[in-house]
Parts: structure tokens; sequence; C-alpha cells
């Protein structure tokens, strides 16, 4: 409960920060337009050229991207910024300040930075979907629902924990701000279907770079392709991960405060 | 020495090391450090000791790299200490306890804890909710410092508005909102304008006189030590160099007294009284061994007509300088 | 002409011992350049498996070596300077560079060739690797493959002064990651990096040869695979200059207006 009022109390200063510059709104809403735009142009251009892909059709690779900007427009919503901001809070000495106060630091510098106009990205993954649900047709039932809901969440919590591993680095690495780059170009993996994707590739984006399985696992739920399996292993994974992640978290802080290793 | 209550800061022989990789220049040396690093140990703390009692503001002086702010950092939690011990409030701050992290505070000059596009205001409110200040405290503690900070035009303004002294008062304030036992300033005027750094020193002294908060100050402006603190620790490379009143300070580490005499003009040959520093205007300054002092203004007394004279303590500055030049024991 | 030659070798030695001093730097980066053209060709090689054959005049060993390629010119030509500058700018530290008597985009080139210096072999080491796994077809003609090598030249420079110009808005706005987004997708689109340029409904093809990005990227590309006639090659050479003429006083437009932003708000 607490730490629910303190999430509110970040999302208020997030909120007052963005209206502070209400440019950022039309910006931001023009940026996303224009990127789901290409992602569809993308698809548009694929199945121009074909019926399926890897099996999928056209509105379940729909959904996907549908899914993909929905994921995506949270990861940058909150994530993305509050480890941007701890990996700058690293450089600049500021972290000491967050190390200072009387509350779990992880905790702290998760949620120290809310972006509240990424919201577009949201909301306009949610329409994607819902355009894509109705042209798949009722074959969406509540067992599916719920198998998304399972997957989107158990992938919500597998993205920020690997979020949390690479802004870590920072501990040691001082230049980590580019890992910016490498995650929007990581995280294109996931607009595809994985079962593209070659099995060491498959590999590596749900085990070494695990986020493409945030995006395809719950698409596939609601296509219909889930299998208990992989659903259950992907919550498995969200485990195993954010427990990676905390320990690394912690070792990192020690590593900071010079503790011996 | 009566022993009253536990001290509220406990340092034995801390010491923190450093390890660093070192590395020669040129790109040879680059691609080499690809492969293997060489690693050097650099000690920023080499063993200090001292007690601080509850409600008194302690002057922790040195130069830059002396170790005041690693020792700070060990202080307030931070840092690991590599040896020694710490306690403050009868807490390990490494340990970083909840609890202890509630009773103290950190406010570091030049750095800002603030965030950055929104009302000073805003950002307290968060500082509240962070450390569960109780509606009614909050709002005393924060009618309490916007009057002695005069923060009240401040309030509304985005800190990025702000001017640095204005910035640092509220930085101040929102480190003090949960009224913490004790204070850690961090160079807290540095890159202030002078009238600012005073205002900045009365208020400190006024909240130690109210609330008797513990109060532990790094500077390398030997004004703020000299305004606030009746006990000053002196710190360099490392190592402790002095503990005690800054009168003390001046009298164990001066070997020389300073005498201004007022003449008629600066004609007169000086050069048998002692080390000339200056002469304007028949004024002239005059530096002599302290043993010396008592016979040189006899005979300056005696020989010449002055209109004035007076024994003066070299400025603190100076003794700080030759202290650390010689690192005195 | 040789003061500036002395300045680029030192800059390079400067770059060097500062980027291997951030060693993991290196390696991110060259992770998403890796990651984006593999991506694509994933999915056109299945686009062409699925279809039995021939997509648009690409088979799937011809998408290979077009993404492979692709990778390597994109890496080859790519800056970061946006991101850097929007960060000196913000810190302040811009003001030094201005100080110095050189005009600061000397440095920053100098500073991209030197990481790739470092960083090319490794690239090139990986598309061996993506080579053996994924069959790239090639079809070389001897006079394409050197003409390649001024295209990718030009390619080089006009995609540097083009994204240093871009950085440069800096000096107007603080939240520049919108406009770099903004670039960013055109760039994808119209570069050829989703799909080879030939597969864009005829309209869009239309228009990319309007704009720079294909003469960035993909022109190179499709040079090397022997897919142009020589007049083709010729005239996209030409378009090329054109780029580079217009991308170079657009730069010094841009660059004297910045310069006057900057100094009038102060560092």
């Amino acid at each position: 409960m607490r730490y629910f009022r303190l999430f509110i109390a970040f999302l208020r200063i997030g909120i007052m920060n963005e209206l502070a510059y209400r440019a950022n709104f039309f910006v931001q809403l023009f940026e996303s337009v224009l990127e789901l735009g290409t992602a569809l142009a993308g698809l548009a251009v694929v199945f121009s050229h074909t019926d399926t892909l890897g099996g999928w059709l056209p509105n379940e690779v729909l959904a996907l991207v549908g899914v993909y900007f929905l994921v995506g427009g949270s990861i940058r919503l909150l994530i993305q910024p509050s480890m941007e901001r701890l990996i700058e809070s690293v450089r600049e000495g500021t972290l000491d300040f967050t190390l200072v106060k009387p509350e779990d630091a992880q905790f702290l510098v998760s949620i120290q930075r809310v972006e509240i106009w990424k919201l577009t990205d949201i909301f306009l993954g949610l329409a994607v979907l819902a355009i894509a649900l109705v042209r798949l047709g009722a074959r969406v039932g509540a067992i599916q629902l719920m198998a998304f809901a399972g997957a989107l969440l158990a992938g919500g919590v597998i993205v920020y924990s690997f979020w949390l591993i690479l802004a870590t680095l920072c501990f040691w690495f001082i230049r980590v701000e580019n890992i910016l780059v490498i995650f929007q170009s990581m995280y294109e993996a996931g607009r595809w279907p994985m079962s593209l994707y070659p099995s060491w590739l498959r590999f590596a984006l749900t085990f070494l770079v695990p986020i493409a399985v945030a995006t395809t696992v719950p698409a596939q739920a609601l296509a219909g392709r889930l299998n208990w399996q992989t659903l259950a292993g992907m919550i498995g994974l969200a485990f195993i991960i954010s427990a990676i992640s905390r320990i690394f978290w912690r070792f990192g802080i020690r590593r900071y405060s010079g503790a011996s290793a | 020495m009566a022993v009253t209550a536990l001290p509220v800061i406990h340092i034995r022989d801390l010491r923190k090391t450093y390890v660093v990789s070192e590395r020669e220049t040129g790109a040879r040396a680059a691609l080499k450090s690809l492969v293997h690093r060489r690693m050097q140990e650099v000690p920023a703390v080499a063993g200090i000791s001292f007690d601080i009692a509850a409600g008194e503001i302690v002057g922790f002086l040195g130069p830059n790299g002396a170790g005041k702010t690693t020792t700070l950092k060990m202080l307030s939690g931070l840092l690991h200490p590599s040896g020694g011990e710490v306690a403050v409030l009868c807490h390990i701050p490494w340990k970083r306890e909840k609890a202890f992290l509630r009773k103290i505070t950190l406010v570091m000059g030049q750095r800002n804890q603030l965030v950055w596009d929104i009302p000073a205001a805003d950002s307290f409110e968060l500082n509240r909710a962070i450390y569960r200040i109780p509606s009614d405290v909050y709002r005393r503690s924060l009618d309490d410092l916007t009057g002695l900070l005069d923060l009240e035009p401040l309030l509304r303004k985005p800190v990025r508005n702000l001017s640095l002294g204005e910035r640092m008062k509220c930085e101040i304030a929102a480190a003090l909102l949960h009224r913490p036992q004790v204070v850690f300033l961090d160079e807290p005027t540095i890159g202030l304008d002078v009238s600012m750094q005073r205002r900045i020193r009365s208020f400190i002294a006024d909240y130690n006189r109210r609330y008797g908060a513990t109060v532990l100050l790094t500077s390398h402006y030997m004004a703020d030590v000299e305004a606030l603190c009746r006990r000053v620790i002196v710190i360099h490379h490392g190592r402790l160099l002095f503990d005690g009143e800054l009168s003390g300070l001046v009298q164990r580490f001066t070997r020389h007294k300073t005498i201004v005499i007022q003449l008629q003009d600066c004609s007169v040959d000086l050069h048998a009284y002692g080390e000339i520093i200056e002469c304007v205007d028949g004024r002239a300054t005059l530096r002599v061994p302290k043993a010396e002092t008592a016979r040189v203004t006899e005979r300056l007394l005696a020989d010449l007509p002055l209109i004035d004279l007076t024994v003066e303590d070299p400025p603190i500055e100076e003794i700080i300088e030759q202290v650390f030049a010689q690192e005195v024991l | 002409m040789k003061g500036l030659g002395a300045i680029y070798l030192q800059q390079f030695s400067t770059t060097l011992a500062s980027q291997l001093q951030y060693r993991a730097v290196l390696f991110i980066w060259l992770i998403g350049q890796v990651l984006e053209p593999l991506i694509y060709l994933v999915v056109w090689s299945a686009v062409s498996r699925s279809t039995g054959g021939n997509v648009g005049g690409f088979s799937a060993g011809e998408f290979s070596a077009y993404f492979i390629l692709l990778m390597l010119i994109n890496h080859s030509t790519f800056t970061w300077i946006m991101w850097e500058q929007e960060y000196r700018i913000r810190l302040g530290t811009f003001s030094f560079a201005l100080l110095k008597p050189v005009h600061p985009i000397h440095s920053d080139i100098a500073d991209n060739v030197s990481y790739k210096l470092i960083t090319f072999p490794v690239m090139l080491l990986v598309a061996l690797a993506l080579s053996l796994a994924f069959h790239p077809e090639f079809h070389f003609a001897p006079w394409a493959v050197m003409a390649f090598f001024p295209a990718l030249g030009l390619a080089f420079l006009v995609r540097f002064l083009l994204e240093w110009t871009l950085a440069m808005t800096a000096f107007w706005t603080t939240r520049v990651s919108a406009i770099n987004q903004v670039y960013f997708v055109l760039l994808l689109f119209f570069s050829g990096q989703i799909a080879p340029l030939s597969l864009l409904p005829g309209p869009i093809q239309a228009v990319a040869s309007i704009l720079p990005f294909r003469w960035m990227i993909s022109f190179p590309a499709e040079l090397f695979l022997g897919r142009l006639t020589p007049s083709q090659a010729l005239a996209g050479l030409a378009a090329q200059v054109a780029w580079l003429a217009g991308c170079l006083i657009l730069m010094k437009i841009i660059w004297r207006a910045g310069l006057r932003v900057y100094s009038a708000v102060g560092a």
C-alpha cells in the first residue's frame, strides 16, 4: 500500500513535469503515429508479397503489432525513463541522495520518472489490438484473455528485470546510457513472430535478451496459438529473471558503496 | 571529562582505500589495457577517530582530496569503510537501516536532489511521501523552514528558474523537512556569493539552536567554519591533523604573530624588528616569531613614534595553509 | 590543410584511448546494428520461402546478401552525433569545442571514423558468421564493386553531414529525442532497411529516390549487388554528390543560426 502511494507521488511529479512541456504531447502523438505507421507499412509491404508469414495470418501479426506497442509504450512510460535517470544519477553523483532515503533504493529508482505522454503508445497499441481482435473474429474467449493477461504481466516483469540488469551495469561501466540504442533495435525483434527466427536466435531472444517473449507470447495467447507449457515457462522465466535482477542490483549497490565483493 | 551520553557520531580508526585502475598514456597502453589492467590502491581515509556529541556543530576542514567527503559518505552509509568502527546514532551506517536513514540527512553543494522542472514545493511533497512525514508535522516543518530561509517567493517557481543561492536554500529545506537528528553538509556554500553564504551560515546556526540537531559540515572555506563551528576537525591526506576548538588551532599551529603599526610614512627601515609583509601609507605589517612578540613590541614602542600598534594572529587561511604544507601533527 | 591532418591524427589516438577505456560501449552498439538487419533478413527469407522462391527479384540467398551487406554499410555510415550533441549542450561541455580554432565537425568526424576502425573488423567477422548461417548469394560485376567504394565514401559524408546538421537542432530544443525519432523512422523506411527499395510500391520508390536516405545506405548496396546498370550507377553517384552539396549548404546555414541561438542563451 505504501509502495502504491509512493508510486502515485512520483506519478504526480511525472505528470507535472510533462505538463510543463505541453508541446511534448503533440510531438509524442506525431512520433507514435509515425512509428505505428511505419510498422503497419512494413506489414503491408511484407504481406503484399505473401499470404502468411511463418504460419501467421496477417491479422495475427497485426495483433502482435498491437501488443508490441502496448508493451513498448508501458516500457517507455515508466521503466525506460527511470532506468535512464538511474544511469545519469550514478554519473552525476545524485544517486547518493536516493541511497540516503529510507526506502528500498531499487523501488525508488524504478519509479522515479514517469513520461506520461507515452500513454499515446499504449492507447494506439490497444486500438490496433482491438481492431486485430475484431478481424480475427470471435475466436478469443475468456481463457485466451486470461492467458493473454498472464503472459502480458509475466512479460512486463521480464522486460523490467532485463532493463534493471542493463542499468545496473552502470556501476561498472560508465558509458552505459547508450543502452537505449540497443534496446530499441533489440525490441524490434518483438514486432515479428518469433517462430520466424532460427532456433539460436529464438534462444537468444528468450533467455539472453528476453524482450521478444514479452510481445510474442501474449499475441500467441490471443491468437489461440499458445500452449500451457510456453505460458508456464514464461511465468517461470519471469520469476527467475526478477530474482536475478534483484540480486545483481544489490551486488551493484554494494559495489557502488565500496563494499568488499 | 564527564561522560554524559553516548556520542551521536563515533569513529574509531576509520579507513577507506579505493582501488583504481591506472594506465599510462598513448595508444599502445590503451590497447594493452584491454587485456590487462593495473590496479592501484589509493588510501582516501587512513585511520581517523573522533566522537561528536548531540547538538554540536563540527567543521570538517581540509583541502580538496583530503578525505572529507569520503568520511561524510561513510557516516551517511553511502560508502563501506575498509576498516575501523563507525556508528551514528547507535546505528551502523553502511547497513542502511530505514530507521537510521530517517534520522539523518545529506546536503551536497552543487548537487541537486530537487526535481528540475517543477516547483520546489512539489519536490517537498515527494520527500514528504518518502519520509512518511505526518501532515501536521510536515506543515509545521515547512512553515518553520519557509520563515527561516525566506522561501515564500521561491516555492512556486520551477527549480531551474532559481538562482544558485535560491536553489541551495530550497535544497536545504527539502533535506530538513523530516527533522533529522543528524545533518551532514558537504560543501554547502560552494559557488555561492558572499551574502548568500552568510545567509546559509546563519540559518544553520539558527537551526542547530532551535532543534538541537547535530551538524557535521565539510568545507574548504574558512569563513564557514569560523562563523559556525566551535569545534574544528582538520583532515589532510586522509589523516586527522587537529581536533579541537578553533582558537586552539590558531594557538597550536602559528609560529608567528602579526604586528601592525601605524607611522607617519614608510621611510623608516623596519628590517631590524621583523619580516616586513607590507607597508602602505605608513601602515606597516610585520611578521614576528611568536616567542619574540613581547620583545619586538617593546622595542617598537620605545624606538619609533608610533601612532598605533596592534598584535594579531595571522589570518586563519594562512594558518591552515601552513598546516597543510607542513602537516604538523 | 596540414594542420587539419594533425588534428585528425590526434583525435584518432584520443578517441582510440577513450573508446578502449569504456569497453562495454563498443559491443553494445554493435549488437543493435547486427540485430536489426538480421531481423529483416529472417523475415524476408521467410517470405521468399513461403512463396517458394523469388520475391520481387530476390531469392532467399539474395535477401541474405542484401541484408548482410546493408549491415556493413549501415555500420560504416552511422553516427551517434545527435545524442552526443544534446548531451554536450545540456551539460555545457560544447562550449569547449567552440573555443577551439577548428570547426567542431572535424573532431566529430575523426571520432566517428576512429571508432569504426576498431569496430569494423568485428562487424566483418559477424558478417562472415552470418554468411555461414544464411548462405548469401552474390552476383558481382567488377566495375560495380569498384564504383562501390566511392559510393560508400559519399554515402558516409552525406549521412554524416545530414545527421550532424540534425544534431544541431539541440541548439533550439532540449527534447531532441522526438526529432531524432522522426529522422530514424524515415531513415528506416526510405533507406531500404525494412525492405529492398525495389519491393516497395512504385510511388513510394519514387519518393525514396527524391529523399537523401536511399543515397546513404541503399544505393551502395544496390551497386555492389550488381542490381544497377552503369547509367543508373552514374546517376546515383551524381545524386549523392548533389545531396552532399545540399547538405553542406544546409549544415552551414543551421550551424550559423544555431551558434547565434547558443551564444544568446549561454552555456
